[in-house]
């Protein structure tokens, strides 16, 4: 019988499989990821107006120069003081460009009801948005 | 004189040396970027949003969310409030921290579509006492 040496295997990790590895742990990445951006209307309120008598400024707008647009609890609009109604957003566009047509500067002071829907106010708020205009006012009230 | 043979032909191959370099340079872009957004318990639907046409893209620094429901609870960090009378300054204190930490914060309003507008002012009008201005109402897109 023949004693002889064992011969050494060279010792290694066996890297072929490591790409499947990093694929399917990319698809469970891939699959996973949401990039949350938000999305949405974005607006800049006025400042809080200083309740000391003698500090507060006010300031009277005509018609020229502000559109009041206010928003009753059933979701009617009232146009500066005429009667309110329904107005569905292809005719509030039209208005809109009127308003600008008269005066390209004109401020749209956006007020609503507390009992109205929020979504009222948001769809008001995003016709002007579409009509790029930048003077809105939000009322708090 | 030149010989004239058959000339070699070469094997084709595509090299592959470096498919797993790319592999893990995409995993760690994607374990980077990957945000796991935990459900709330209290939670406004994104179908429950309003639509809007005209949005636009609000990056994620920066910002803070407030979810309003429509039963008028309030949602900021985590912790419901309402607001009842002048004395429930919640939501003006936890801002007026929020933007000390932050000058350019945003605040983005999840909230339901039916929910009345009185709850919004409400919370509004301790934005502005926060003097947190900027805000956000999150929409869905609404096709043209």
């Amino acid at each position: 019988m023949k004693i002889g040496r064992k011969r050494k295997g060279k010792a290694e990790i066996p890297t072929s499989s490591m790409s499947d590895i990093a694929f399917l742990l990319i698809i469970f990445f891939m699959a996973t990821t949401k990039f949350d951006v938000k999305e949405g209307i974005k607006i800049v309120l006025p400042q809080a107006s200083e309740k000391q008598e003698g500090e507060t400024q006010s300031l009277t707008l005509t018609e020229k120069e502000m559109t009041r647009l206010q928003i009753i609890a059933d979701g009617q609009i009232v146009v500066n003081k005429e009667a309110p109604r329904n107005i569905e957003s292809g005719e509030l566009d039209a208005l809109i460009q009127q308003k600008v047509k008269v005066n390209p500067d004109m401020i749209f002071k956006v007020i609503t009801d507390r009992e109205a829907k929020y979504s009222e106010m948001v769809r008001v708020v995003d016709r002007l948005k579409a009509a790029k205009i930048e003077k809105i006012s939000l009322s708090t009230n | 004189m030149a010989k004239f043979g058959s000339k070699k032909k070469r094997e084709a191959y595509i090299p592959t040396g470096s498919m797993s370099d790319i592999a893990f340079l995409l995993l760690l872009f994607f374990m980077v970027s990957t945000v796991f957004v935990q459900e709330k318990k209290f939670w406004v639907e994104r179908e429950r949003w309003p639509m809007a046409e005209s949005i636009e893209r609000i990056p994620r620094n920066h910002t803070s969310t407030i979810y309003v429901m429509r039963d008028e609870t309030i949602l900021i960090d985590d912790v419901p409030t309402r607001i009842e009378s002048a004395e429930d300054v919640f939501v003006s204190t936890t801002l007026i921290r929020k933007k000390a930490d932050d000058p350019d914060l945003v605040v983005c309003f999840r909230t339901d579509r039916d929910t009345k507008y009185g709850v919004m002012s409400d919370v509004m009008r301790q934005l502005q006492d926060a003097n947190t201005l900027v805000v956000a109402f999150e929409t869905q897109q609404r096709q043209r």
